[in-house]
């Protein structure tokens, strides 16, 4: 008798179960979107609102305190960034100076240090969470070490340099060296990279390394014929978001030169020109048009990056299904 | 005695607790209390004083409550524009001329002339050049405090690097010609850069107008729709700062990486550490050296003010400072527009009690030995006491000139700051960068005025 209930109960579970199964199957999509709706709740409100409304303003005359609907000027903001606006080509060129060194820079040296970082040495563990600590430090605090790192007459830095001999550099107050020290605070924070490209190392299958080493490859050619083709998928990603991120270069330069950019503005990068437009001189409309321009050039060159991709990533299981 | 019962119990001695250290003012007040936040940029070192003053204010106008809301120095332009611009801002800010004037001709701040009618305020009790700093379109929009006047015209002397460098420490310069001949004696450099500094003669667009002003020149006119800047004596001034700069401190780069990373607010400006001689400063600069070091402000065969040097060589030149050029100038308290007419009436109470209630700016600028822009505060004889060199500083407020400028001020003084910039690294003479940089800053001036006398025909 209760083996025959108990057996009832169970066919009732899983009935109950089976039931939930498949409703769960035929609404996964419903599912799906209740479990996404946070984030996409928040990509509208936080982003695509901002964003729509932003490229709104960009056509207006909206300055601080514009009461009401701000005036439609068409394309006049647009116009005279391009015809006028001189800080507009000195403050681009910044960034791509900037962008040109920093981003591979950063990348070269984020992929030297997974490398290292990726040999079987005891201890290994300790060394990744050192080289990592760096990027878990504000980017303020971070800033202001740099500053006093970078100090002429006290700094480590230009101490060193004069210990071995060297002219002193002087980082922030040159003209010349602003950018410089610009480039090389942003490798400060090269541990997010590090970590992506430690990740995609340990994923590479061993035995490719095997077979290379028995057909008598040099950790040379095991490098650049095994490691360097299935890392280019890492590579490619971080070279993506280094390029979005320097583009939108702002804070340590604000913390370390000041809103003006330094002396001659040779360290007036694109954002502090936005910033500049919209809360030193209140021109909300002019600084909206800035940063339109400046997402539909990280768009575009995302598009040419992604289209030219083909050409020069490796992703070996889609090749391996294509054959 | 249960869990529960202990819980409520704590809850009502916590409920009785806030009703005993909530301000006196509730229960002195027998109507609806107005709750105000006052914007300001005080900073910490400052907020005891500041909370004295509130406190004044409140014992004798218990129905509002001032909730002083300290701001930080950093982000202050976006936290200003963002305040002021939103549907609720503070009950009233602290803000520079510039500023004023930005939130004047948008419409964020009213003027409050009439509240001056009706309260009966007697605006007289201020230096003319202070509260004529407050009036956009003739209109009145904050009552100053601390002073305009004073930012400029004022340099600190090391007495004891004057003696050991041969010259009469009660004998500060006086011209520009003087200046040269002591900084150069003084001055030490090693190929890292400046050891001991005599004086540094830059510092932005800012630095420039000053020393314009001793050179009998003039950055714009009274009515601020021509800029001035360019003339001879102009060109001379601009001639002179990048001739010091380069021949006696070695160029622009040894000055900036002097003061790199210090400020006189802290301990780590090379004043404390007898490294310059001759210092520019404002009249905060007491407070702070007081502060930093209470012996060495207290030695006054150590130290000494002295006015700004003119050029010797301009038989028209003079001392002169100038008032309300630059952006940490000429401070009002303004009212946001948006409030209801009883908070905005509290709102000039406060700002009143701050500008002329001998309780109010007086004795919180007395607190920090500097000046105050109401001329009967600063002939009490005690400041001679807590400061030495009050006649100078008195002389230095007298001796300063207004400077006119306009909204779009910010805008003009990049230029003007970039023009320097370009002489002092060389990339274009003086003449040619203020020239270039006049016609560039009078387009956009008259821009403005265009649209200015459109708006308002």
């Amino acid at each position: 008798m209760q083996a025959s209930i108990k057996r009832r109960q169970t066919q009732s579970e899983t009935t109950w179960k089976v039931r939930l199964q498949e409703w769960w199957f035929r609404n996964r999509a419903l599912i799906g979107f209740v479990f996404i709706f946070p984030w996409f709740a928040g990509f509208i409100i936080f982003d695509a609102a901002p964003f729509v409304y932003n490229l709104y303003l960009s056509f207006t005359d909206y300055q601080i305190g514009t009461v009401g609907t701000p005036p439609w000027i068409g394309l006049d903001n647009y116009t005279k960034i391009f015809s006028e606006d001189k800080l507009f080509g000195k403050s681009m060129y910044n960034t791509v100076y900037y962008l040109g060194f920093s981003v591979p820079l950063r990348l070269i040296f984020a992929f030297l240090i997974a490398l290292i970082l990726n040999l079987r040495v005891r201890g290994m563990e300790l060394y990744r969470t050192l080289f990592y600590v760096p990027s878990v430090v504000p980017l303020v605090a971070a800033t202001v070490i740099f500053a006093g790192f970078l100090n002429t007459r006290y700094g480590f830095l230009n101490q060193f340099l004069v210990l071995i001999g060297a002219t002193p550099v002087r980082w922030l107050s040159s003209p010349d060296a602003i950018k410089p020290s610009l480039i090389l605070l942003s490798l400060w924070g090269f541990g997010g990279q590090m970590i992506i490209f430690l990740a995609g190392l340990q994923s590479i299958p061993e035995d490719l390394y095997e077979a290379a080493a028995i057909d008598g490859g040099t950790g040379w050619h095991r490098l650049i014929y095994i490691t360097v083709p299935l890392m280019t998928p890492t590579i490619f990603f971080n070279l993506l978001l280094g390029l979005i991120g320097g583009f939108q270069i702002f804070e340590q330069v604000f913390i370390l030169i000041g809103t003006n950019g330094g002396p001659l503005q040779a360290g007036l990068v694109y954002m502090l020109h936005v910033y500049n437009k919209a809360f030193r001189d209140f021109e909300f409309g002019y600084s909206a048009a800035l940063s339109v321009i400046l997402f539909l050039i990280i768009f575009v060159l995302t598009i040419l990056l992604v289209y030219t991709s083909n050409r020069w990533v490796f992703y070996g299981d889609a090749q391996d299904d294509e054959s | 005695m249960k869990v529960s019962r202990l819980f409520g119990l704590a809850i009502a001695v916590m409920m009785l607790l806030s009703l005993g250290l909530a301000p006196t003012l509730a229960a002195d007040c027998e109507g609806e209390v107005i709750e105000l936040e006052f914007m300001n940029w005080w900073g910490a070192a400052r907020e005891a004083l500041m909370d004295t003053l509130i406190g004044h204010f409140q014992e004798e106008n218990p129905c509002i409550r001032i909730i002083n809301q300290v701001q930080p120095w950093d982000n202050r332009a976006e936290l200003l524009a963002t305040a002021a611009a939103s549907s609720n801002p503070p009950g009233i800010i602290m803000s520079t001329r510039p500023e004023t004037y930005q939130f004047a001709i948008n419409g964020l701040i009213i003027p409050i002339d009439s509240f001056v009618e009706a309260h009966g305020t007697d605006l007289s009790v201020f230096y003319d050049g202070e509260i004529g700093l407050q009036y956009w379109n003739g209109e009145l929009y904050g009552l100053p405090m601390p002073t305009a006047g004073g930012l400029t015209s004022l340099y600190i002397y090391n007495k004891d690097m004057l003696r050991d460098a041969g010259y009469d420490p009660e004998a500060p310069p006086k011209t520009w010609q003087e200046l040269e001949e002591m900084s150069a004696a003084i001055t030490v450099a090693d190929p890292m850069g400046v050891d001991v500094m005599g004086t540094q003669v830059i510092g932005g667009d800012a630095a420039f107008v000053s020393w314009l002003y001793t050179n009998n020149g003039r950055y714009s006119s009274d009515d601020g729709r021509t800029l001035l800047f360019n003339s001879p004596e102009g060109i001379e001034t601009l001639e002179w700062m990048v001739n010091f700069t380069n021949n006696i401190n070695g160029g622009v780069e040894n000055v900036t990486d002097f003061f790199q990373d210090t400020a006189f607010a802290q301990g780590d400006h090379p004043w404390y550490e007898d490294q310059i001689a001759f210092l520019r400063i404002n009249t905060s600069f007491y407070g702070h050296y007081n502060v930093n070091d209470p012996e060495g402000y207290a030695d006054s065969s150590h130290w000494g003010t002295m006015l700004r040097p003119y050029n010797g060589d301009n038989p028209d030149a003079t001392h002169a400072g100038t008032t309300g050029y630059n952006y940490s100038g000429a401070w009002a308290y303004t009212i946001p527009a948006v409030h209801p007419p009883e908070k905005q009436e509290a709102a000039f109470k406060f700002a009143e009690f701050i500008g002329v209630h001998p309780l109010g700016g007086c004795a919180f600028l007395f607190a920090q030995s500097r000046p105050s822009p109401v001329k009967e505060c600063n002939e009490n004889p005690a400041y001679y006491e807590v400061n030495p060199t009050w006649s100078v500083v008195l002389e230095g407020l007298a001796t300063d000139v207004a400077v006119s400028i306009t909204p779009v001020q910010g805008q003009l003084s990049e230029l003007l700051a970039n023009a320097v910039e370009e002489a002092l690294f060389g990339v274009k003479s003086p003449a040619d960068a203020l020239n270039d940089a006049h016609a560039e800053m009078q387009a956009l001036l008259d821009e403005f005025w265009a649209e200015f006398d459109a708006a308002n025909m």
